[in-house]
């Protein structure tokens, strides 16, 4: 045998042996597929989604009775199929959206997996969930908040996460209390990436305000993964705002506050999207120098003994970091697509869909801040709803408005550093 | 000359019978993907191949393509198969633009020039409201008549995707066999001589690079129709012209076949380390990945098929050597 | 604002300066400042770039990387040792020199030989391992080290300047002048500029041209990582910033010329400052794409970049 035929029967034995299913067995387990970025530039975000979706599936398949009537903790398995375990498979979309459909594609089709849910980049779960939809598969998003997708008239896309619509109503709600309480909010400077996150939230927000008679005085985009910003603090520091919202990834977060004290600058009131200024590692770098920045959230660790403090303990052993915003809203997109299929009693995907869009979940059957989980006809949950936290000490953040949910009082004016 | 074509017309059958045999929807979409890939490495190929310019910018027109589909469906409701024809006007008019000034650059300002032009375009889209800006734009989500091109299969895609290759293939044949091709080679081996000999450099360069702009942005539009999506990074990014220039690389540049060799190794085993390793989140699967293309890359500069080339130009000599001193006719 | 004038004079001489040509000139120069100190960093971490690009024709695709790898070499010296830039600088240009030579000899070596593709190829690969070897062992969480430690911001009249900042612009300053110096006045550059000219020739001379180019390599590795320690000081880590990175020393580079470590100072302090006043004039969506134009215009001029050699 020369070295030809060999290469080549090599190559070919390579090619088949990677192309045979490789499909794992576990007939009883009730198996979802879960698409994040573990890679690329959102890959910190993907790995922080893991290890909450972890802990989600912990807490389903495990007897829980600490967490009281939270849903599916209280036994060990799905009660409405047996008692039978739930399976994660997780797949890289690695921050591509043609990646992301091809691994939706090989869980639904290899996998056999019942329901998805992801994708954390909007423009990723608008692909992947297309492909859920062509074959008929319940796709959750708890995370993605570009409007356009629940725009498409699908009918196996669901969302739980509030969207930006939803943000907009928080801010200026929020922004209406604080001027009654004495604070100077007439100019507003939205701060916001070029992104598809970026400016369809800051578009979403001009708007919003728009309609209640309120324009923003200043708009000031930039490019995202900046290596100086500068020129935009700057701006801000000429205009001098009363309000500056900032919509920002992590990297932008933490480059942006490091240039506010470069700059000796200290806005009167800074609120920021969540995304970047809630990644604990953004905390962790530059929370010091950010005392009083304003955060929206739906995720608050409440009380000490808990359901929400011991989820969030059980999700610092496991990642290491402190619970975030967006981590909350994953594991609840999961907690909610677990809830259907264990009320579906069932692993058919239409028994499933069926039993999504007759969700009606409660405050206190929740992890997370919402007013409860109920889908329109579009797919999204118009339950969806956050509060305002504030980054006190530099450290935590802590609940301050709306006043029935406050645990402290709103500190005014911006702190920094 | 049966001999010559033994090679092909087997690859030609085992690429017909593939999603015959590998008939999950994961597989047949596999070799869509890497025929497609395989038509934008090809086309590549005609510029940075076989007329020795490196582009590293050609998605710029993988992108006229895509966004041509896409908004051709966007914004006048048309199927975005009009993106095809639309595409290749507006990537070849692109290529003279911006080909007749930086042609003339030598290799690796050439190939700067390329990054610049392409992250410009990818800048500007991003900028753009009619072009969907970051947030991208959309296809049919389920297809109105046949000409949407949007499957639940992959097997329609599949052969439209090979039927594409073999066009961009036959093209490439023809044009090395033609007078452009004697040029390019020359000119590839020296500029200078070439031009002394009376070689018209420049339009040749220039025709090269337009051909390749057209059939890349087919690739381009056809990709937009599987996908159904386009955004600035997955259509402009910078990381899909180094995928289809490493794909052609690692093949073989320069060779007809070396594009497809390429691609047929790399896109399976992204997706494959992908599938093994993603799901963990240590990022395994760009390791081993990175590591096999170093590995190629040293071992195999000149590209994989040259070192197919070089074992059955090695047999063949042997077989000459052999015939001619024992008379006997077949070695074994 | 020369070191040795009364402050206040200063700040009033500022102040006369703002009132009389109005707010706006006062911040211009701040930006110019900004763009200054900004194109000093670009410079900074580009230096080693052009150098194994013009003296070897090495397309280096993991230059990002390699400072991507300084600045987490400054982050383990934080870590482990407690220690700063003062340690962890020297720290980054040693360990990146030491992976400059393995590269060499692993990679470089034979990728050298073969086309422009091959050397693509082959630094492709090794930036997605270099990144990815980082992202297995740390993670994918954004580091930084603390703010302190190179702490404060100097401000000369109004103009605030980041002391870690204006650190990473003395010190390209210095790398430019040293690694200028170490071609033109040493006879190790004189050695290692005669393998780049003619490696047939200077082996007849008796240099050995393997030894130089490694030499070359760990060289320009090593000034690598010292820009990635001290950026490490004011900007963030994460695996994938090389990403970020690469494109800009690559414009960089050759808008300098491929080949001379002045020119890429000079093109970074150049881009840096169009960049900053494009993006406080324009808008900062707006600023790469001036420089993209602006790089591309030049080249059709001018194609051999500033300072290279027709």
């Amino acid at each position: 045998m020369n070295f030809r035929t060999m290469f080549a029967l090599s190559c070919a034995a390579a090619i088949s042996f990677a192309l045979v299913s490789q499909a794992s067995a576990e007939d009883k387990a009730v198996k979802i597929g879960v698409i994040f970025p573990m890679t690329g530039n959102a890959a910190s975000a993907g790995i922080h989604g893991k290890a909450g979706l972890e802990v989600a599936l912990d807490i389903i398949n495990n007897a829980h009775p600490e967490l009281g009537s939270f849903p599916l903790a209280k036994n060990a398995g799905l009660a409405g199929l047996g008692g039978a375990k739930l399976e994660l498979v997780f797949a890289d979309n690695q921050g591509s959206p043609a990646t992301g459909q091809n691994q939706a594609l090989r869980l639904i089709t290899e996998e056999k997996v019942v329901a998805l849910t992801g994708a954390y980049q909007s423009g990723i779960t608008l692909t992947t969930s297309a492909i859920a939809e062509k074959y008929g598969i319940p796709f959750v998003n708890g995370e993605s908040v570009a409007s356009n997708l629940t725009e498409r008239g699908f009918k196996w896309f669901f969302r739980t996460t509030p969207i930006a619509t939803d943000f907009a109503k928080v801010y200026y709600d929020f922004l209406t209390d604080m001027k009654a309480s004495g604070a100077k909010t007439d100019s507003i400077a939205l701060v916001h990436d070029n992104t598809e996150y970026g400016k369809s939230v800051a578009d979403t927000i001009t708007t919003a305000f728009k309609e209640k008679g309120v324009a923003i005085a200043l708009d000031v985009a930039y490019a995202s993964n900046a290596t100086d910003v500068q020129s935009q603090v700057l701006q801000l520091k000429e205009k001098k705002p009363d309000v500056v919202l900032m919509i920002s990834y992590t990297s932008d977060a933490i480059l942006f506050a490091k240039t506010f004290q470069a700059q000796d600058y200290k806005p009167p009131m800074l609120i920021a999207d969540d995304a970047g200024y809630s990644d604990p590692s953004f905390i962790k770098a530059v929370g010091k120098i950010s005392q009083g920045a304003f955060n929206r959230s739906s995720w608050s660790v409440g009380p000490a003994g808990s359901a929400t403090a011991i989820i969030a303990k059980m999700y610092k052993e496991k990642s290491g970091d402190e619970m975030d915003d967006t981590v909350a809203r994953q594991m609840t997109g999961l907690f909610v697509l677990a809830e259907a299929i264990d009320r579906a009693g069932s692993t058919d995907p239409a028994k499933i869909q069926a039993a999504l869009k007759a969700t009606d979940l409660k405050p206190d059957q929740l992890m997370i801040g919402y007013k409860g989980v109920k889908f329109d006809d579009k797919g999204q949950n118009i339950l969806a709803s956050g509060v305002i936290i504030q980054l006190q000490d530099g450290e935590n953040y802590t609940t301050v408005w709306p006043k029935a949910n406050a645990e402290k009082p709103p500190v005014m004016p911006y702190k920094g550093w | 000359m049966m001999r010559r074509l033994l090679w092909p017309s087997v690859a030609l059958a085992l690429a017909i019978a593939y999603p015959l045999l590998f008939s999950t929807p994961f597989q047949q979409r596999l070799g869509a993907l890497v025929l497609l890939y395989a038509i934008a490495a090809s086309a590549w190929n005609i510029i940075g191949g076989y007329a020795g310019q490196v582009s590293v910018g050609h998605v710029v027109f993988f992108g006229c393509g895509a966004y041509a589909a896409m908004g051709a469906y966007t914004h006048f409701a048309l199927p975005p198969l009009v993106g095809i024809p639309l595409g290749i006007v507006l990537a070849v008019a692109i290529a003279a633009i911006i080909g007749t000034p930086t042609l003339r650059l030598s290799g690796h300002y050439f190939s700067m020039a390329t990054i610049a032009v392409a992250e410009l375009v990818r800048l500007v889209v991003t900028n753009t409201e009619y072009l969907g800006a970051a947030v991208g734009l959309s296809g049919p989500t389920a297809p109105r008549t046949v000409f949407d091109l949007s499957f639940v299969s992959a097997l329609p895609y599949y052969y439209l995707f090979l039927f594409v290759l073999a066009i961009t293939l036959a093209i490439t044949w023809w044009m090395t066999n033609s007078r452009m091709g004697f040029y390019l080679r020359a000119i590839k081996d020296s500029e200078r001589a070439a031009r002394s000999l009376g070689a018209p450099a420049a339009r040749t360069k220039l025709h090269a690079y337009m051909l390749s702009a057209g059939l890349t942005s087919v690739a381009g539009a056809l990709y937009a129709m599987m996908f159904g999506f386009v955004d600035p990074e997955s259509g402009l990014g910078i990381l899909i012209s180094v995928k289809i220039l490493i794909m052609a690389a690692l093949g073989g540049a320069g060779l007809l076949f070396g594009p497809l060799v390429g691609a047929a190794i790399l896109v399976p085993l992204e997706e494959i380390s992908n599938n093994k390793f993603g799901g963990q989140g240590a990022g395994l699967t760009f390791v081993v990945y990175g590591a096999i293309i170093m590995l190629i890359a040293r071992f195999q500069p000149g590209g994989l098929l040259t070192l197919a080339n070089r074992l059955l130009e090695r047999r063949a000599k042997a077989r000459e050597t052999t015939t001619a001193t024992t008379g006997a006719g077949h070695a074994p | 604002m020369r070191a040795g004038q009364n402050p206040a004079l200063i700040v009033v001489r500022c102040n006369l300066l703002a009132t009389t040509r109005g707010f706006m000139s006062f911040v211009i120069l701040q930006v110019i400042v900004g763009g200054l100190l900004l194109g000093a960093v670009y410079a900074l971490f580009s230096s080693g770039l052009t150098l194994v690009w013009g003296m070897m024709n090495v397309v280096n695709f993991a230059h990002g990387d390699f400072v991507m790898l300084g600045m987490y070499v400054a982050y383990l010296v934080y870590t482990l040792l407690g220690a700063g830039p003062l340690i962890g600088a020297p720290m980054a240009m040693l360990v990146l020199a030491t992976v400059g030579i393995i590269v060499y000899f692993a990679l470089i070596r034979e990728v050298m030989k073969g086309p422009m593709l091959a050397q693509i190829l082959g630094t492709f690969g090794l930036a997605l391992l270099l990144r990815y070897s980082v992202f297995w062992w740390f993670g994918a969480n954004f580091l930084t080290l603390p703010e302190n430690i190179i702490g404060g911001t100097l401000d000369l009249g109004g103009i605030r300047i980041p002391a870690s900042r204006l650190l990473a612009g003395i010190v390209a300053l210095a790398v430019t002048f040293g690694l200028h110096l170490l071609l033109t006045r040493t006879s190790l550059g004189s050695k290692m500029l005669a393998v780049a000219e003619d490696s047939t020739a200077a082996q007849l001379m008796g240099i050995r041209p393997d030894t130089m180019q490694a030499i070359a390599w760990a060289i320009a590795a090593g000034a690598t990582g010292l820009a990635g320690a001290l950026i490490a000081t004011f900007f963030y880590i994460v695996p994938t910033v090389g990403e970020t990175l690469a494109i800009v020393a690559f414009v960089t580079v050759s808008l300098g010329g491929f080949g001379s470590v002045p020119g890429a100072l000079v093109a970074g302090l150049l881009i840096g400052v169009i960049e900053s006043l494009s993006g406080y004039l324009i808008g900062a969506v707006y600023k790469d794409i001036v420089v993209y134009a602006l790089f591309v215009s030049f080249l059709w001029f001018r194609p051999q970049g500033l300072l290279g050699k027709s």
